[in-house]
């Protein structure tokens, strides 16, 4: 299989050899912003002379391009920015930088006319969206708060796990098979105040990307979708301060150049104060002593050593504190990364990162004299190095290696008393997750281009411990006694992947791709919403890693001179040894929890229209996806296909935003979709005196399909070099739709011969005000 | 655990508004399934068990019985009794004798389908005490005390037994209140990391449902693991029905064949009583 490959890859990049003719030399260099010094990610090189070679800078603002001896014109373009042209006599190997000036701050205006318009089209890779910062800013939020995952579950394909939730499912994967990435740290739970907020700070993120289909070969270790995170580098040319301040959080942003030019930080941190306000105008005590409030710091460093190497240094802390009378729950993530970029030569890239995260929560109980805590924490050490080469205009080739060191401790108990809690805590266990990787991107011509490459991953629970087998009906059937670091299971895969792009005509193209990915680490959740305590585990001699095939193929179509953007994606998905839970469950503070779970195989199918308004004084899109998604697991529903939780069959979106005058900007969002899958009563019994619900299907019922609208006004009090402020109303739910949170079964309390459904709805009209400036 | 989860979300709704209100839900309705409340013990007999059916989740608690059934509960000391109906969809067993260390066998013939359970009476374990007490601490810091103190109102009731080393054993504690089962104040347990442990346990705490003089007795059951199985799984399920969730929604799991809801329990029993003070 490796020869087959190799085999290929010599023979593709031959191809790519064989088309010279004459001498070859190389531009190469960063793209930056002019006024903040930040490196942009994803801006376009393009040659006047041979249109059909364009490049993007990396994730490091590189980029290289390798074109015969010449006089070219070359611009650096990028959306939103104006774009700078330089021209150049090619006769030996050139570094060229750009600093190119953002478009809105220069003009003036909205209406950027500069930047590639038919990336769209041109680009191999599908299935891929890139959140625009700056049109985050435009859409209205929940409580004045910008967010990213918020924001990304207005996309098709992309949807929520609930009412005011920032879990979401990608293509009919669950909220767990989504790696998420925050400067390449993985960030295992994504929500603050269990879910109502993402744990990112829009203040200090440059660059937020989703891939939905086939994942890029250096990212692995989820089946559904990578979205990958990036934080501003920090303003290197002066330092520049900025902030909110909000109904229940506010927020300080400080950047300074560390160098001019040569290195610069960034200290973002917000704070809410949600409980503050409790305690002014709740009447009811409990309420009044609650704890209840998150709060989150960004750290970024970097230095440029010399034109060769830069460093990177970058951190991350967020912590949510609730506590109501004699209880207590503390959790949040803390994520650390090293990273140093290299550059070989001007065609030769690397980047070496140490990484660190780690997440945790915390229970406290006293009662009286004595108190309990429970801590539950997962810890990843890992090292990444990958390498770029840009062999010439056609050929790219990602190549390198990974190796993660996982900890997870499930629950540790301590007490002050000899209460029989103390000798309950669920051993620890250890993992090594392993991986090499290779990707070629080709372009054959200005109409063909191929990204083909695999993953190879290997996953090692390692002990000490003992470690249990089950049968299938989860008896106990073998165990062994592992001694440290000696190997209880190992699992190898190969996953291939494999994008085309054919441009059909300068305004159409169409894609297909496929992947295999592997995922070692699981996720066991009580609720359908997530909680902080859900349970991560490993890979084991009993859990299998969780396999999924994805197939996707779609249409891309611009029309009125890229003024419109639409889209076609459909993709088939297949799913093996998906986790789902016996009846009555007991996942936490369960040593054998293994036994609590049923494996099976899962299938996932959609399609997914998408139509964006680029340009004019309204732009926004319009988003649809069809989709179903279903399980089969033995020992469920009779062993035969059910919808998962997260089948969605309809799922709509509607953006706008509409400059009104200079000042003013209006936005508008709209979202309905089928209610998910879910379990309810079909009867009721009797037994030891007690009335008992019965149940005949698993996920056989709907929750009611859900409907909500936002706007948005923002006022743009006073804009100058110095200084920038600005207004924002929201209104979250602005035609106060009852939105099910949950529906729950009882004995109607004044009637207790009869039964009856309670629904819990939580979001009806939530206005706020926040007021944001910069200097 | 899960009550703490819950009480968080209780808290966050209420600072985001939340609302309830009681909604039609058009539930299917689901074919008629038997229900089996069948235990014995070692103690005295007749023992007597109850046959019923599910109804539809819209209709009034109103069980139907199960008649003309055949019931014979069988051991594997060679003794068998084919129960008598007494009506309601009661069959009683008058000659049996519960004995621990024996295993009994449920059989059931109604309307042509055969249901079957089985279900091993463990040995019996003794009660060291119970207390019933009122006393007059004060409580601060509660929910919500934060530090302001409030008279206790009502009996707490407190079990306390010693768990026999080396042998696994499952329990179900159960209060009666002037022999009235009090169904809200059950706990069950396994000696699972607490192997032999004494172990006490509250059943109950300021229940003002108690008043003074009152008789209250505790009756420690020592169950199989089957029957400990589903009593776990049944108060999981149970949880979800006041409104806290739990992984998925289910029916117990049962020592029942055939798909038929409820349990059989061949369960030893030791009782102590005290008088509410």
């Amino acid at each position: 299989m490796r020869k087959i490959i190799l085999g290929a890859l010599f023979f593709l990049i031959n191809m790519g050899f064989n088309l010279q003719a004459q001498n070859k030399y190389t531009i190469s260099g960063y793209i930056k912003d002019v006024k903040t010094g930040e490196q942009l990610i994803g801006a376009s090189i393009v040659i006047k002379e041979i249109p059909a070679t364009g490049v993007n800078t990396n994730a490091y603002g590189f980029y290289s391009i390798t074109i015969p001896e010449g006089k070219y014109t070359v611009s650096a373009q990028y959306t939103g920015y104006q774009t700078k042209v330089d021209t150049i006599i090619l006769n030996k190997s050139t570094r060229l930088d750009f600093a190119i000036s953002d478009a809105a701050t220069e003009l003036n205006a909205v209406v950027v006319t500069d930047e590639k318009k038919d990336q769209n089209i041109t680009a191999t890779q599908m299935g891929v969206d890139k959140l625009d910062i700056k049109q985050i800013q435009a859409i209205p939020v929940f409580f004045g708060e910008k967010d990213v995952l918020k924001t990304l579950q207005l996309l098709p394909g992309v949807k929520s796990v609930g009412d005011g939730s920032s879990g979401f499912y990608v293509r009919g994967g669950n909220s767990s098979q989504n790696l998420i990435l925050l400067d390449e740290a993985t960030v295992y739970n994504a929500s603050h105040l269990l879910g109502f907020f993402s744990v990112f700070n829009s203040d200090a993120i440059k660059d937020v990307t989703l891939y939905k289909g086939t994942q890029p070969a250096e990212f692995g270790g989820r089946l559904s979708s990578v979205l990958d995170i990036k934080m501003k580098d920090g303003n290197d040319q002066k330092l520049s301060v900025s902030g909110g301040i909000g109904l229940i959080a506010s927020r300080l942003n400080i950047e300074a150049p560390l160098k001019k030019n040569k290195g610069s930080f960034i200290i973002s941190a917000r704070r809410t104060y949600a409980d503050e306000l409790l305690k002014l105008f709740s009447k009811n005590p409990m309420l009044k002593n609650a704890k209840l409030y998150f709060y989150d710091v960004n750290l970024k460093a970097n230095y440029r050593l010399n034109d060769r190497n830069r460093i990177y240094l970058s951190g991350y802390l967020g912590k949510d504190v609730l506590g109501a009378g004699n209880f207590g729950l503390n959790y949040g993530n803390i994520t650390g990364t090293l990273r140093l970029n290299h550059l070989f030569n001007d065609k030769f890239f690397s980047n070496t990162s140490l990484i660190f995260t780690n997440y945790d929560y915390k229970i406290t109980a006293s009662f009286g004299a004595n108190s309990l805590d429970i801590i539950s924490r997962i810890q990843d050490y890992s090292l990444k190095q990958d390498f770029q080469y840009f062999l010439n205009s056609k050929n790219k080739i990602k190549f390198g290696l990974q190796s993660i060191y996982h900890k997870l401790i499930p629950g540790s108990i301590t007490t002050t008393s000899n209460s029989p809690l103390s000798k309950r805590g669920i051993p620890n266990k250890f993992a090594w997750e392993n991986a090499i990787y290779l990707s070629h991107e080709l372009r054959f011509n200005d109409k063909f281009s191929v990204e083909y490459g695999a993953r190879l991953t290997s996953f090692t629970l390692l002990g000490p411990g003992t470690f249990y087998s089950y049968n299938a009906n989860d008896v106990v059937t073998d165990s062994g006694k592992y001694t440290q670091t000696q190997s209880v299971k190992t699992y190898f895969n190969i996953q291939p992947r494999a994008t085309f792009n054919y441009v059909l005509n300068p305004k159409s193209s169409i894609k297909g791709n496929y992947a295999r990915n592997a995922q070692y680490l699981h996720l066991l959740q009580n609720t359908t919403s997530g909680n902080p305590t859900d349970l991560w585990i490993p890979s084991s001699n009993n859990v299998k890693p969780e396999l999924c095939d994805q197939f996707s193929l779609g249409y891309f179509r611009n029309f009125l001179d890229n003024m419109f953007e639409t889209s076609i994606e459909t993709y088939y998905k297949s799913y093996q040894n998906q986790i789902d839970y016996i009846n009555g469950a007991q996942l936490n503070l369960n040593a054998n929890v293994e036994s609590q779970l049923l494996y099976g195989k899962g299938r996932s199918y959609g399609a997914e229209l998408f139509i964006k308004k680029k340009s004019g004084r309204l732009t926004g899109w319009v988003g649809y996806t069809l989709s179903r998604t279903e399980r089969k697991i033995n020992g469920i529903n009779n062993d035969s296909w059910y919808p998962a939780t997260q089948d969605i069959t309809h799922y709509i979106t509607a953006v706008g935003i509409m400059q009104l005058s200079k000042k003013w900007t209006a936005s508008l969002a709209f979202v309905y979709y089928t209610g998910n899958a879910v379990t309810f009563p079909s009867g009721k019994y009797e037994v030891n005196g007690q009335v008992v619900f019965y149940y005949t299907q698993r996920n056989g019922y709907r929750m009611p399909a859900y409907n909500r609208l936002d706007v948005g006004f923002t006022y743009q009090a006073k804009k100058t070099e110095k200084f920038e402020s600005s207004w924002n109303f929201s209104c979250y739910n602005a035609y106060g739709r009852e939105n099910p949170y949950s529906i729950t079964f009882q004995v109607n309390p004044n009637n207790p011969q009869q039964t009856q459904a309670v629904m819990t709805y939580l979001f009806r009209w939530v206005p706020s005000i926040t007021y944001n400036f910069k200097f | 655990m899960k009550k703490i989860i819950f009480l968080f979300i209780v808290i966050v709704s209420a600072v985001f508004m939340s609302c309830t209100k009681v909604v039609n839900i058009d539930l299917n309705s689901a074919c008629p399934n038997i229900v089996v409340d069948a235990e014995l013990n070692d103690q005295p007999g007749p023992y007597t068990i109850n046959l019923t059916q599910t109804v539809n989740f819209s209709d009034n608690n109103v069980f139907p019985a199960v008649t003309g059934a055949t019931v014979v509960i069988s051991d594997n000391a060679g003794n068998s009794e084919t129960l008598t109906e007494t009506g309601n969809g009661n069959y009683v067993a008058s000659h049996l004798l519960g004995v621990s260390g024996r295993t009994y066998n449920l059989f059931i013939n109604s309307k042509g389908k055969v249901y079957t359970a089985a279900s091993t009476m463990p040995a019996p374990v003794a009660l060291d005490s119970i207390i019933a007490d009122t006393s007059s601490k004060t409580r601060g810091g509660g929910f919500g005390g934060g530090g302001t103190t409030t008279p206790v109102v009502g009996v707490s009731v407190h079990a306390v037994f010693t768990d026999p080393a080396g042998v696994t054993n499952y329990y179900r504690l159960i209060e009666y209140v002037n022999r009235v089962p009090n169904y809200n104040n059950i706990s069950i347990i396994s000696d699972q990391g607490q192997d032999g442990s004494i172990i006490s346990k509250n059943l109950g705490r300021r229940d003002t449902s108690i008043h003074k003089g009152d008789t209250i007795s505790v009756v420690l059951e020592s169950i199989d693991a089957n029957v400990y199985e589903y009593y776990r799984t049944l108060a999981q399920i149970t949880k979800q029905q006041t409104g806290i969730q739990t992984t998925v929604p289910g029916n117990p799991t049962t020592n029942l064949s055939n798909n038929a809801l409820g349990f059989f329990s061949a369960y030893a029993a030791r009782t102590k009583y005290t008088i509410a003070p």
